[in-house]
């Protein structure tokens, strides 16, 4: 990879698929390679964001989208800064859950205590919520969902360094999560 | 669909253990893993008693969340008929998954298949009655076993979007051999997360005047 587009380039990608699994494959390996590529993350964050686009991706599939409708996926990667991941829905499924629902059924499986039963709903609580450092849900205007993750490349959030080899040593000290509601 | 394999092999079994190895190479995703894993309930089914899987996943690329949820199901649907779920070869990636979601605190991972074997096998060993020296005979002593708690029968998904099985009382928390130094070291010390007794998906909610909310770090 040249180091100047590294650099100071920010990078900002849209992809827009069909809204069926088949084609999700094909979105985490761009992931992974984009995140080992021309990022600052880790191997082991480049992995993690193969599982984050992985579950946005299929929820917004499986519940936000129809037969025939598109699914959009957005990169922002500022460079030392952060990667912003946007994931956006028709909102033409079966359930049409509003942000406020779907804000509402996180909160309740992020909660202490919370006892996952059924194949389904670790998803977005235990792996999106567990390796990003913001998520956010809104409602498009156009119908749908958007959904926003993003995490900082230098954030001593779970005691460990998200860098890569060299770069900055992030603090040893474990910081617990707190979540913080905008009003 | 994506590309995954799973192939079943016999290992050495007893009466009281029916041993199986699971391998899966590829990954599993949205689009393979409801039909695939039908093979291993498959096998399930035939051996509803005492049945041990270790799941080789020297060449599993990629599991999602369901895949997740399915191992969950198959370790209560084994544990509770007297078998187990054991784990071997998981790569870094994939502990990394495992660990986050909180499996690693209810099933034992091993390096290699051999390893996770031989722990089956040295547990047959310690549940075997040790003979009384001689002269004086003595009662044999009663075997140290560590079995999982009786859980609820759970149902085999015939339609997997549709189930939802018990998750079982978490066992008591023996650590998991830590076979994979790196991924110990590298992961993030995941929330411990003991599934108990099964609990309804959070029920829908009436919509909120709210649109956004973010969370974020203070």
């Amino acid at each position: 990879m040249d180091d100047k587009n590294k650099e100071n380039k920010d990078i900002k990608i849209t992809i827009t698929l069909p809204s069926t699994a088949y084609f999700v494959s094909g979105i985490r390996d761009f992931t992974l390679n984009l995140v080992k590529n021309t990022t600052e993350f880790s191997e082991q964050w480049a992995f993690r964001f193969q599982s984050v686009i992985d579950e946005l991706c299929n929820n917004a599939i499986e519940y936000g989208s129809s037969p025939g409708s598109d699914v959009r996926i957005t990169f922002n990667l500022v460079h030392g800064e952060f990667l912003e991941i946007v994931v956006e829905d028709t909102g033409t499924g079966r359930e049409k859950l509003k942000a406020a629902q779907v804000k509402k059924m996180y909160e309740d499986r992020r909660a202490p205590g919370y006892v996952f039963s059924g194949i389904r709903g670790r998803g977005l609580a235990k792996i999106v919520g567990e390796w990003t450092d913001e998520l956010k849900f809104e409602d498009r205007p156009e119908g749908g969902l958007r959904v926003t993750v993003k995490k900082y490349m230098k954030n001593p959030r779970q005691n460990e360094n998200s860098l890569k080899t060299g770069q900055n040593s992030l603090s040893s000290e474990e910081i617990g999560e707190h979540i913080v509601i905008e009003s | 669909m994506t590309e995954v394999n799973i192939s079943i092999e016999d290992s050495a079994s007893t009466p009281e253990k029916v041993v199986k190895i699971v391998h899966i190479s590829g990954q599993l995703d949205e689009s393979n893993v409801d039909e695939k894993i039908k093979e291993i309930y498959t096998v399930v089914d035939a051996n509803p008693k005492n049945l041990h899987l270790i799941f080789d996943f020297s060449s599993l690329d990629y599991m999602n969340s369901k895949s997740i949820g399915y191992l969950i199901d198959l370790y209560g649907k084994l544990t509770e008929n007297g078998g187990k779920v054991l784990i071997a070869g998981a790569k870094t990636n994939i502990m990394d998954i495992l660990q986050v979601v909180g499996l690693t605190q209810l099933i034992q991972s091993f390096d290699t298949v051999k390893a996770a074997a031989e722990s089956l096998q040295n547990s047959t060993a310690e549940t075997a009655p040790t003979p009384a020296p001689a002269p004086v005979p003595a009662p044999a002593p009663t075997a140290q076993i560590e079995t999982a708690p009786q859980e609820p029968a759970a149902s085999t998904p015939t339609a997997p979007a549709e189930t939802a099985p018990q998750e079982p009382a978490p066992a008591t928390p023996a650590p998991s051999p830590v076979v994979n130094p790196s991924a110990a070291q590298n992961t993030a010390p995941a929330t411990p997360e003991s599934p108990a007794s099964a609990a309804p998906e959070a029920p829908a909610v009436a919509p909120n005047p709210e649109s956004s909310d973010t969370y974020k770090l203070q």
